[in-house]
């Protein structure tokens, strides 16, 4: 069964983070690093990405005239995805245990970031919504 | 350039569209699929999935002698990510035009659902 474990946080999280020391974020992307080898060397990886920071995002709805309407505001409190991993796992508590490893990224002056990290099901396709 | 489109809702948005008729359904699933075939034919399409219901979703937080803290209770407001899109396109404003077609798809009775689509570009490229 695939998961997603996705990474979100604010704009202050965010903006936190860009204030990270070199060796911190070095240190960090070295975890990641690791992290997504063992993934792969488990068998268990199948996609990653990193998005770009907020301040690029917008939302988009539909317009009448077939144009697309886009906002760039956002409130406070939103959570923004920052990224995420797709693993295939034999459990959900397989899942949870990867999930844990990656909330333990190091932060700044290498304590474990504890980051929350949302652990969801992917579903197969469009049989998997009865549809 | 790729971006991703994330569709996402709360729980009682959720709980709204389980509540649509079986036709209402089909029709929405429909255009997605059309839209899908769109862009695999236009060669912008890169991935997709769709995710399971809020109700399964759990958080976790680092983990206490080996075993990870899960936790499944999340705030009322809480923007679940439903579904996404990745796409690889020449523009943001293109990216911008799909992610309308998305929102566009009917809903209800046929009436677009107008979902808002956050749009956001990749930082991993390979």
């Amino acid at each position: 069964m695939k998961y997603i474990l996705m990474m979100n946080a604010d704009k202050r999280n965010f903006d936190a983070y860009a204030k990270w020391s070199k060796e911190d974020l070095q240190r960090n992307v070295a975890f990641m690093r690791a992290f997504n080898k063992e993934l792969r060397d488990a068998g268990v990886f199948v996609a990653t990405e990193g998005l770009g920071a907020p301040n690029e995002a917008k939302s988009v709805r539909a317009g009448g005239d077939g144009e697309p309407i886009t906002d760039g505001v956002f409130p406070e409190s939103k959570e923004f995805l920052a990224g995420y991993w797709i693993i295939d796992v034999e459990s959900p508590e397989q899942a949870y245990n990867i999930a844990a490893r990656a909330s333990s990224a190091p932060g700044p002056g290498g304590t474990p970031g504890s980051m929350p990290i949302e652990v969801r099901r992917v579903l197969g396709g469009f049989a998997d919504l009865g549809l | 350039m790729k971006y991703i489109l994330l569709m996402s809702g709360t729980k009682a948005g959720v709980d709204t569209y389980h509540a649509w008729s079986q036709g209402d359904a089909e029709t929405h699933m429909a255009v997605l699929r059309s839209i899908n075939k769109e862009l695999s034919e236009s060669g912008e399409f890169v991935a997709t999935q769709g995710l399971a219901g809020p109700e399964e979703a759990r958080v976790v937080r680092g983990e206490t002698k080996g075993v990870p803290v899960t936790d499944g209770i999340f705030p009322e407001s809480k923007e679940f990510l439903l579904g996404y899109w990745i796409v690889d396109v020449e523009s943001p404003e293109r990216a911008y035009a799909i992610a309308g077609r998305i929102s566009g798809a009917p809903g209800p009775g046929g009436a677009p659902t107008n979902m808002p689509i956050e749009v956001r570009r990749l930082a991993t490229e390979r």
